[in-house]
Protein backbone atom coordinates (compact mmCIF):
# COMPACT_ATOMS: atom_id res chain seq x y z
CA UNK A 1 0.00 0.00 0.00
CA UNK A 2 1.59 3.30 -1.07
CA UNK A 3 1.74 6.31 1.18
CA UNK A 4 2.11 10.01 0.43
CA UNK A 5 5.92 9.75 0.61
CA UNK A 6 5.97 7.24 -2.24
CA UNK A 7 3.23 8.90 -4.23
CA UNK A 8 4.28 12.57 -4.33
CA UNK A 9 7.45 12.12 -6.40
CA UNK A 10 5.45 10.20 -9.00
CA UNK A 11 2.72 12.81 -9.43
CA UNK A 12 4.35 14.83 -12.24
CA UNK A 13 4.89 11.62 -14.22
CA UNK A 14 1.35 10.55 -13.40
CA UNK A 15 0.02 13.91 -14.65
CA UNK A 16 2.04 13.50 -17.85
CA UNK A 17 0.89 9.91 -18.39
CA UNK A 18 4.43 8.56 -18.10
CA UNK A 19 3.99 5.90 -15.43
CA UNK A 20 4.03 2.18 -16.02
CA UNK A 21 0.75 0.33 -15.51
CA UNK A 22 1.76 -1.00 -12.11
CA UNK A 23 2.90 2.36 -10.76
CA UNK A 24 -0.16 4.08 -12.20
CA UNK A 25 -2.43 1.64 -10.41
CA UNK A 26 -0.70 2.19 -7.08
CA UNK A 27 -0.83 5.97 -7.46
CA UNK A 28 -4.49 5.89 -8.48
CA UNK A 29 -5.35 3.73 -5.48
CA UNK A 30 -3.59 6.13 -3.15
CA UNK A 31 -5.22 9.18 -4.76
CA UNK A 32 -8.65 7.74 -4.12
CA UNK A 33 -8.17 7.89 -0.41
CA UNK A 34 -5.85 10.92 -0.05
CA UNK A 35 -7.24 14.42 -0.43
CA UNK A 36 -3.78 15.99 0.00
CA UNK A 37 -2.25 14.06 -2.88
CA UNK A 38 -5.25 14.78 -5.09
CA UNK A 39 -4.66 18.47 -4.46
CA UNK A 40 -0.94 18.04 -5.17
CA UNK A 41 -1.76 16.28 -8.44
CA UNK A 42 -4.10 19.10 -9.43
CA UNK A 43 -1.29 21.61 -8.79
CA UNK A 44 1.25 19.57 -10.81
CA UNK A 45 -1.24 19.26 -13.66
CA UNK A 46 -2.02 22.99 -13.59
CA UNK A 47 1.71 23.83 -13.57
CA UNK A 48 2.31 21.48 -16.51
CA UNK A 49 -0.55 23.10 -18.42
CA UNK A 50 0.78 26.57 -17.63
CA UNK A 51 4.22 25.59 -18.95
CA UNK A 52 2.59 24.46 -22.18
CA UNK A 53 1.28 28.03 -22.57
CA UNK A 54 4.83 29.40 -22.72
CA UNK A 55 5.22 31.41 -25.90
CA UNK A 56 7.74 29.80 -28.26
CA UNK A 57 10.61 31.77 -29.71
CA UNK A 58 10.98 30.84 -33.37
CA UNK A 59 14.39 30.92 -34.98
CA UNK A 60 14.79 34.11 -37.03
CA UNK A 61 14.89 33.54 -40.79
CA UNK A 62 18.43 34.94 -40.96
CA UNK A 63 19.66 32.36 -38.44
CA UNK A 64 17.89 29.59 -40.32
CA UNK A 65 19.66 30.64 -43.52
CA UNK A 66 23.03 30.75 -41.80
CA UNK A 67 22.55 27.25 -40.40
CA UNK A 68 21.45 25.96 -43.80
CA UNK A 69 24.57 27.36 -45.45
CA UNK A 70 26.66 25.94 -42.63
CA UNK A 71 25.24 22.52 -43.44
CA UNK A 72 25.84 23.02 -47.13
CA UNK A 73 29.44 24.07 -46.48
CA UNK A 74 30.28 21.31 -44.05
CA UNK A 75 31.69 18.29 -45.69
CA UNK A 76 30.78 15.55 -43.28
CA UNK A 77 33.83 13.77 -42.01
CA UNK A 78 32.66 10.26 -42.62
CA UNK A 79 29.75 8.33 -43.99
CA UNK A 80 26.70 8.38 -41.84
CA UNK A 81 25.55 5.01 -40.64
CA UNK A 82 22.47 3.08 -41.46
CA UNK A 83 19.40 5.24 -41.93
CA UNK A 84 18.39 7.25 -38.90
CA UNK A 85 17.00 5.01 -36.21
CA UNK A 86 13.68 5.93 -34.69
CA UNK A 87 13.92 8.05 -31.57
CA UNK A 88 14.44 5.99 -28.43
CA UNK A 89 11.15 6.97 -26.92
CA UNK A 90 7.94 7.82 -28.72
CA UNK A 91 6.98 11.48 -28.48
CA UNK A 92 5.04 12.12 -25.35
CA UNK A 93 1.46 13.23 -25.79
CA UNK A 94 2.23 16.72 -24.54
CA UNK A 95 5.11 17.28 -26.95
CA UNK A 96 3.90 19.82 -29.44
CA UNK A 97 3.41 19.20 -33.11
CA UNK A 98 5.52 21.68 -35.02
CA UNK A 99 3.42 22.99 -37.86
CA UNK A 100 6.50 24.37 -39.58
CA UNK A 101 8.27 21.04 -39.86
CA UNK A 102 7.05 20.21 -43.35
CA UNK A 103 7.83 23.56 -45.02
CA UNK A 104 11.22 23.56 -43.32
CA UNK A 105 12.01 20.10 -44.61
CA UNK A 106 11.20 21.32 -48.11
CA UNK A 107 13.36 24.39 -47.61
CA UNK A 108 16.24 22.20 -46.54
CA UNK A 109 16.09 19.97 -49.58
CA UNK A 110 18.31 22.23 -51.68
CA UNK A 111 20.87 22.46 -48.91
CA UNK A 112 20.81 18.70 -48.61
CA UNK A 113 21.68 18.31 -52.28
CA UNK A 114 24.84 20.37 -51.82
CA UNK A 115 25.54 18.33 -48.70
CA UNK A 116 25.49 15.17 -50.80
CA UNK A 117 27.73 16.56 -53.51
CA UNK A 118 30.31 17.71 -51.02
CA UNK A 119 30.54 14.47 -49.11
CA UNK A 120 34.00 13.04 -48.94
CA UNK A 121 34.40 9.36 -49.68
CA UNK A 122 35.16 6.97 -46.88
CA UNK A 123 38.77 7.29 -45.83
CA UNK A 124 41.29 5.58 -43.60
CA UNK A 125 39.84 7.44 -40.60
CA UNK A 126 36.97 4.99 -40.58
CA UNK A 127 39.22 2.46 -38.95
CA UNK A 128 38.73 2.39 -35.18
CA UNK A 129 42.24 3.75 -34.75
CA UNK A 130 41.25 6.77 -36.82
CA UNK A 131 38.32 7.72 -34.58
CA UNK A 132 40.52 9.88 -32.37
CA UNK A 133 42.18 11.49 -35.36
CA UNK A 134 38.77 12.28 -36.80
CA UNK A 135 37.65 13.71 -33.47
CA UNK A 136 40.78 15.86 -33.31
CA UNK A 137 40.15 17.18 -36.83
CA UNK A 138 36.53 17.94 -35.89
CA UNK A 139 37.73 19.84 -32.84
CA UNK A 140 40.16 21.79 -34.98
CA UNK A 141 37.34 22.69 -37.39
CA UNK A 142 35.12 23.71 -34.49
CA UNK A 143 37.86 25.99 -33.21
CA UNK A 144 38.60 27.65 -36.53
CA UNK A 145 34.90 28.02 -37.37
CA UNK A 146 34.10 29.46 -33.98
CA UNK A 147 33.20 33.12 -33.79
CA UNK A 148 35.56 33.44 -30.83
CA UNK A 149 38.31 30.86 -31.28
CA UNK A 150 40.37 32.04 -28.33
CA UNK A 151 38.67 32.65 -25.02
CA UNK A 152 41.93 33.90 -23.62
CA UNK A 153 44.08 35.94 -25.96
CA UNK A 154 47.68 35.14 -25.51
CA UNK A 155 49.92 37.42 -23.57
CA UNK A 156 52.29 34.48 -23.46
CA UNK A 157 52.08 30.94 -22.15
CA UNK A 158 52.32 32.14 -18.57
CA UNK A 159 49.01 33.88 -19.06
CA UNK A 160 47.32 31.08 -20.94
CA UNK A 161 48.25 28.11 -18.75
CA UNK A 162 47.04 29.55 -15.42
CA UNK A 163 43.76 30.49 -17.10
CA UNK A 164 42.87 26.78 -17.19
CA UNK A 165 43.20 26.45 -13.42
CA UNK A 166 39.85 25.52 -11.94
CA UNK A 167 38.38 24.84 -15.37
CA UNK A 168 39.96 21.42 -15.83
CA UNK A 169 40.71 18.57 -13.47
CA UNK A 170 44.27 18.35 -14.75
CA UNK A 171 47.04 20.84 -15.47
CA UNK A 172 47.91 20.86 -19.18
CA UNK A 173 51.67 20.50 -19.52
CA UNK A 174 52.93 22.55 -22.46
CA UNK A 175 56.60 23.45 -22.39
CA UNK A 176 56.51 25.62 -25.47
CA UNK A 177 55.65 29.31 -25.09
CA UNK A 178 55.42 30.08 -28.80
CA UNK A 179 58.10 31.66 -30.98
CA UNK A 180 58.33 33.53 -34.27
CA UNK A 181 57.80 30.35 -36.25
CA UNK A 182 54.81 29.13 -34.20
CA UNK A 183 53.31 32.07 -32.29
CA UNK A 184 50.85 31.17 -29.51
CA UNK A 185 47.53 32.87 -30.29
CA UNK A 186 45.54 31.92 -27.22
CA UNK A 187 43.61 29.19 -25.50
CA UNK A 188 40.11 28.01 -24.78
CA UNK A 189 38.18 25.19 -23.21
CA UNK A 190 36.98 22.45 -25.49
CA UNK A 191 35.81 18.89 -25.56
CA UNK A 192 37.68 15.86 -26.83
CA UNK A 193 35.17 13.03 -27.16
CA UNK A 194 33.46 12.88 -23.78
CA UNK A 195 35.93 14.91 -21.76
CA UNK A 196 37.06 18.45 -21.33
CA UNK A 197 40.25 19.49 -23.06
CA UNK A 198 42.64 22.41 -22.92
CA UNK A 199 42.80 23.97 -26.37
CA UNK A 200 45.89 25.94 -27.38
CA UNK A 201 45.91 27.88 -30.63
CA UNK A 202 49.16 28.34 -32.50
CA UNK A 203 49.84 29.81 -35.90
CA UNK A 204 52.24 28.97 -38.68
CA UNK A 205 52.21 31.89 -41.09
CA UNK A 206 48.50 32.14 -41.97
CA UNK A 207 47.59 28.62 -40.88
CA UNK A 208 45.79 27.83 -37.66
CA UNK A 209 47.14 24.99 -35.53
CA UNK A 210 45.10 23.48 -32.73
CA UNK A 211 46.65 21.64 -29.81
CA UNK A 212 44.31 19.64 -27.59
CA UNK A 213 45.51 18.40 -24.22
CA UNK A 214 43.30 15.93 -22.38
CA UNK A 215 43.34 12.90 -20.12
CA UNK A 216 43.64 9.86 -22.39
CA UNK A 217 42.27 7.25 -19.95
CA UNK A 218 39.74 4.96 -21.56
CA UNK A 219 40.18 6.32 -25.09
CA UNK A 220 40.68 3.81 -27.91
CA UNK A 221 44.22 4.92 -28.56
CA UNK A 222 45.46 4.17 -32.08
CA UNK A 223 47.57 1.01 -31.98
CA UNK A 224 50.11 2.40 -34.43
CA UNK A 225 52.17 2.52 -36.52
CA UNK A 226 53.79 5.06 -34.25
CA UNK A 227 56.99 6.87 -35.07
CA UNK A 228 59.67 8.09 -32.71
CA UNK A 229 59.98 11.81 -32.35
CA UNK A 230 62.71 12.32 -29.80
CA UNK A 231 61.37 10.48 -26.79
CA UNK A 232 57.77 10.66 -27.99
CA UNK A 233 55.85 7.92 -29.77
CA UNK A 234 53.69 9.81 -32.20
CA UNK A 235 50.81 8.50 -34.28
CA UNK A 236 50.59 10.54 -37.43
CA UNK A 237 47.62 10.51 -39.78
CA UNK A 238 46.25 12.59 -42.58
CA UNK A 239 42.51 13.07 -42.61
CA UNK A 240 40.40 15.26 -44.87
CA UNK A 241 43.35 17.40 -45.89
CA UNK A 242 44.54 17.91 -42.32
CA UNK A 243 47.53 16.44 -40.60
CA UNK A 244 47.04 15.14 -37.09
CA UNK A 245 49.63 14.03 -34.57
CA UNK A 246 48.64 12.16 -31.43
CA UNK A 247 50.87 11.25 -28.56
CA UNK A 248 50.82 10.54 -24.85
CA UNK A 249 53.25 11.89 -22.37
CA UNK A 250 53.28 11.58 -18.58
CA UNK A 251 49.62 10.67 -18.28
CA UNK A 252 48.26 13.28 -20.68
CA UNK A 253 47.07 12.93 -24.26
CA UNK A 254 48.03 15.43 -26.94
CA UNK A 255 46.50 15.99 -30.37
CA UNK A 256 47.96 18.49 -32.78
CA UNK A 257 45.95 19.31 -35.91
CA UNK A 258 46.45 21.67 -38.80
CA UNK A 259 46.53 22.01 -42.54
CA UNK A 260 50.24 22.82 -42.42
CA UNK A 261 52.52 20.02 -43.53
CA UNK A 262 53.34 17.13 -41.23
CA UNK A 263 57.00 18.13 -40.93
CA UNK A 264 55.99 21.50 -39.46
CA UNK A 265 53.67 19.78 -37.01
CA UNK A 266 56.42 17.38 -35.95
CA UNK A 267 58.72 20.31 -35.20
CA UNK A 268 55.98 21.92 -33.11
CA UNK A 269 55.24 18.66 -31.29
CA UNK A 270 58.90 18.33 -30.34
CA UNK A 271 58.86 21.87 -28.96
CA UNK A 272 55.65 21.30 -27.00
CA UNK A 273 57.04 18.31 -25.20
CA UNK A 274 60.62 19.48 -24.80
CA UNK A 275 61.71 18.80 -21.21
CA UNK A 276 60.59 21.71 -19.05
CA UNK A 277 63.31 23.79 -17.48
CA UNK B 1 30.13 13.59 -27.04
CA UNK B 2 29.22 10.07 -27.93
CA UNK B 3 31.16 7.14 -29.23
CA UNK B 4 31.70 6.94 -32.96
CA UNK B 5 29.14 5.12 -34.99
CA UNK B 6 30.01 1.89 -36.73
CA UNK B 7 30.95 2.14 -40.37
CA UNK B 8 27.92 1.83 -42.62
CA UNK B 9 27.36 -0.57 -45.41
CA UNK B 10 28.34 0.92 -48.76
CA UNK B 11 25.54 2.83 -50.44
CA UNK B 12 23.74 3.75 -47.26
CA UNK B 13 26.02 6.65 -46.51
CA UNK B 14 24.59 9.26 -48.84
CA UNK B 15 21.00 8.75 -47.81
CA UNK B 16 22.05 8.74 -44.17
CA UNK B 17 23.88 12.06 -44.45
CA UNK B 18 21.03 13.80 -46.22
CA UNK B 19 18.59 12.52 -43.62
CA UNK B 20 20.93 13.54 -40.82
CA UNK B 21 21.25 17.10 -42.12
CA UNK B 22 17.54 17.41 -42.77
CA UNK B 23 16.55 16.09 -39.38
CA UNK B 24 19.14 18.25 -37.63
CA UNK B 25 17.82 21.38 -39.35
CA UNK B 26 14.33 20.40 -38.32
CA UNK B 27 15.21 21.11 -34.69
CA UNK B 28 16.36 24.69 -35.25
CA UNK B 29 13.24 26.24 -33.69
CA UNK B 30 13.38 24.03 -30.60
CA UNK B 31 17.10 24.75 -30.18
CA UNK B 32 16.59 28.48 -30.65
CA UNK B 33 13.71 28.55 -28.18
CA UNK B 34 15.84 26.77 -25.59
CA UNK B 35 18.87 28.96 -26.38
CA UNK B 36 16.75 32.10 -26.05
CA UNK B 37 15.62 31.03 -22.59
CA UNK B 38 19.12 30.04 -21.48
CA UNK B 39 20.79 33.25 -22.66
CA UNK B 40 17.76 35.54 -22.27
CA UNK B 41 18.66 37.62 -25.31
CA UNK B 42 18.38 37.27 -29.08
CA UNK B 43 21.98 37.90 -30.10
CA UNK B 44 23.51 35.37 -27.70
CA UNK B 45 20.82 32.83 -28.55
CA UNK B 46 21.58 33.12 -32.26
CA UNK B 47 25.31 32.76 -31.67
CA UNK B 48 24.72 29.76 -29.43
CA UNK B 49 22.53 27.96 -31.97
CA UNK B 50 24.91 28.68 -34.82
CA UNK B 51 27.92 27.42 -32.88
CA UNK B 52 25.93 24.36 -31.82
CA UNK B 53 25.19 23.48 -35.44
CA UNK B 54 28.81 24.12 -36.45
CA UNK B 55 29.93 21.61 -33.83
CA UNK B 56 27.18 19.16 -34.74
CA UNK B 57 27.92 19.17 -38.47
CA UNK B 58 31.66 18.95 -37.89
CA UNK B 59 31.15 16.04 -35.49
CA UNK B 60 28.30 14.32 -37.32
CA UNK B 61 30.02 10.97 -37.31
CA UNK B 62 30.25 10.92 -33.54
CA UNK B 63 26.46 10.72 -33.38
CA UNK B 64 25.86 7.20 -32.17
CA UNK B 65 22.23 6.96 -33.21
CA UNK B 66 19.27 7.35 -30.92
CA UNK B 67 17.57 10.66 -30.38
CA UNK B 68 19.21 13.26 -32.62
CA UNK B 69 17.34 16.09 -30.91
CA UNK B 70 18.76 15.07 -27.52
CA UNK B 71 22.23 14.86 -29.09
CA UNK B 72 21.87 18.41 -30.47
CA UNK B 73 20.65 19.71 -27.11
CA UNK B 74 23.66 18.06 -25.46
CA UNK B 75 26.03 19.82 -27.86
CA UNK B 76 24.24 23.10 -27.22
CA UNK B 77 24.55 22.57 -23.48
CA UNK B 78 28.33 22.10 -23.81
CA UNK B 79 28.55 25.11 -26.11
CA UNK B 80 26.57 27.21 -23.64
CA UNK B 81 28.86 26.21 -20.78
CA UNK B 82 31.90 27.00 -22.91
CA UNK B 83 30.54 30.40 -23.91
CA UNK B 84 28.78 31.59 -20.81
CA UNK B 85 29.95 29.79 -17.74
CA UNK B 86 33.63 29.50 -18.42
CA UNK B 87 34.56 31.71 -15.49
CA UNK B 88 32.21 30.12 -13.02
CA UNK B 89 33.43 26.90 -11.47
CA UNK B 90 30.55 24.51 -11.28
CA UNK B 91 29.62 23.47 -7.78
CA UNK B 92 29.55 19.74 -7.21
CA UNK B 93 26.21 20.13 -5.49
CA UNK B 94 23.78 22.59 -7.07
CA UNK B 95 20.70 24.16 -5.58
CA UNK B 96 18.62 21.36 -7.09
CA UNK B 97 20.49 18.65 -5.21
CA UNK B 98 18.59 18.31 -2.00
CA UNK B 99 20.24 15.93 0.39
CA UNK B 100 17.47 15.69 2.95
CA UNK B 101 13.72 15.64 2.39
CA UNK B 102 13.13 16.88 -1.12
CA UNK B 103 9.75 18.40 -0.47
CA UNK B 104 10.38 20.44 2.64
CA UNK B 105 9.92 23.61 0.63
CA UNK B 106 7.07 22.01 -1.24
CA UNK B 107 5.17 21.50 1.99
CA UNK B 108 5.61 25.15 2.86
CA UNK B 109 3.94 26.21 -0.35
CA UNK B 110 0.23 26.60 -0.16
CA UNK B 111 -1.36 23.73 -1.94
CA UNK B 112 -4.76 25.22 -1.65
CA UNK B 113 -7.38 26.27 -4.12
CA UNK B 114 -5.88 29.73 -4.38
CA UNK B 115 -2.62 28.43 -5.82
CA UNK B 116 -4.51 26.13 -8.13
CA UNK B 117 -6.70 28.97 -9.30
CA UNK B 118 -3.66 31.19 -9.86
CA UNK B 119 -1.86 28.54 -11.86
CA UNK B 120 -4.86 27.97 -14.07
CA UNK B 121 -5.21 31.66 -14.86
CA UNK B 122 -1.52 32.30 -15.58
CA UNK B 123 -0.83 33.71 -19.00
CA UNK B 124 2.22 32.79 -21.04
CA UNK B 125 4.04 36.05 -20.31
CA UNK B 126 3.73 35.54 -16.56
CA UNK B 127 5.12 32.03 -16.56
CA UNK B 128 7.84 33.18 -18.93
CA UNK B 129 8.89 35.91 -16.51
CA UNK B 130 8.88 33.52 -13.55
CA UNK B 131 10.94 31.02 -15.47
CA UNK B 132 13.44 33.69 -16.53
CA UNK B 133 13.98 34.61 -12.88
CA UNK B 134 15.01 31.05 -11.95
CA UNK B 135 18.64 30.00 -11.88
CA UNK B 136 19.96 28.73 -15.18
CA UNK B 137 20.21 25.23 -13.71
CA UNK B 138 16.57 25.13 -12.62
CA UNK B 139 15.35 26.75 -15.81
CA UNK B 140 17.19 24.26 -17.99
CA UNK B 141 15.76 21.14 -16.35
CA UNK B 142 12.18 22.45 -16.36
CA UNK B 143 12.46 23.36 -20.03
CA UNK B 144 14.03 20.06 -21.06
CA UNK B 145 11.10 18.31 -19.42
CA UNK B 146 8.61 20.56 -21.21
CA UNK B 147 10.49 19.84 -24.43
CA UNK B 148 9.44 16.21 -24.03
CA UNK B 149 12.77 14.54 -23.25
CA UNK B 150 12.84 11.36 -21.18
CA UNK B 151 14.72 11.25 -17.88
CA UNK B 152 17.58 9.42 -19.56
CA UNK B 153 17.81 12.08 -22.26
CA UNK B 154 17.64 14.92 -19.74
CA UNK B 155 20.48 13.25 -17.81
CA UNK B 156 22.50 13.00 -21.01
CA UNK B 157 21.94 16.65 -21.91
CA UNK B 158 22.74 17.94 -18.43
CA UNK B 159 25.53 15.45 -17.81
CA UNK B 160 24.07 14.31 -14.49
CA UNK B 161 23.17 10.84 -13.21
CA UNK B 162 19.78 9.59 -14.39
CA UNK B 163 18.83 8.89 -10.80
CA UNK B 164 19.00 12.57 -9.88
CA UNK B 165 16.82 13.91 -12.68
CA UNK B 166 13.49 13.24 -11.00
CA UNK B 167 14.44 14.91 -7.71
CA UNK B 168 16.14 17.85 -9.44
CA UNK B 169 13.14 18.41 -11.65
CA UNK B 170 10.75 18.23 -8.70
CA UNK B 171 12.89 20.73 -6.85
CA UNK B 172 13.04 23.08 -9.84
CA UNK B 173 9.27 22.95 -10.24
CA UNK B 174 8.84 23.87 -6.57
CA UNK B 175 11.19 26.84 -7.09
CA UNK B 176 9.11 27.86 -10.10
CA UNK B 177 5.90 27.68 -8.07
CA UNK B 178 7.51 29.84 -5.41
CA UNK B 179 8.33 32.46 -8.04
CA UNK B 180 4.82 32.28 -9.43
CA UNK B 181 3.38 32.70 -5.94
CA UNK B 182 5.50 35.85 -5.50
CA UNK B 183 4.18 37.32 -8.73
CA UNK B 184 0.55 36.84 -7.89
CA UNK B 185 0.74 37.84 -4.25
Amino acid sequence: MSGCEDTRPLLPDHAAGRLSDGARGAVAAHLERCEGCRQALAVETALGDALQRLPRHRAPASLRRRVESLLAATSPPAPAPTPMPAPVAPARPRARVRAWAAPLAAACASAAVVFLVMRTPAGPHDAPAGALVSEAVNDHLRVVQSARPAEIESGGIHQVKPWFTGKLDFAPRVAFAGDDEFPLVGGSLGYFRDRKAAVFLFKRRLHAITLLVFTPDGLPWPAGPAQRLGRLEVVEEASRGFSALLWREQGLGYALVSDVNAADLERLAAKINAPEN
Amino acid sequence: VSPARPAPAAGEAAAGDAAFGREALGHVDALYDHARRLTRNDADAEELVQECYARAFAGARTFAGGNLKAWLFTIMRHTFIDQHRRNQPRPALGELDVVDGADDRDRELLRDDRELDRLRRLVGAEIEAALASLSEEARAIVLLDVEGFTETEVAEVLGCPVGTVKSRLARARVLLREKLAEYRR
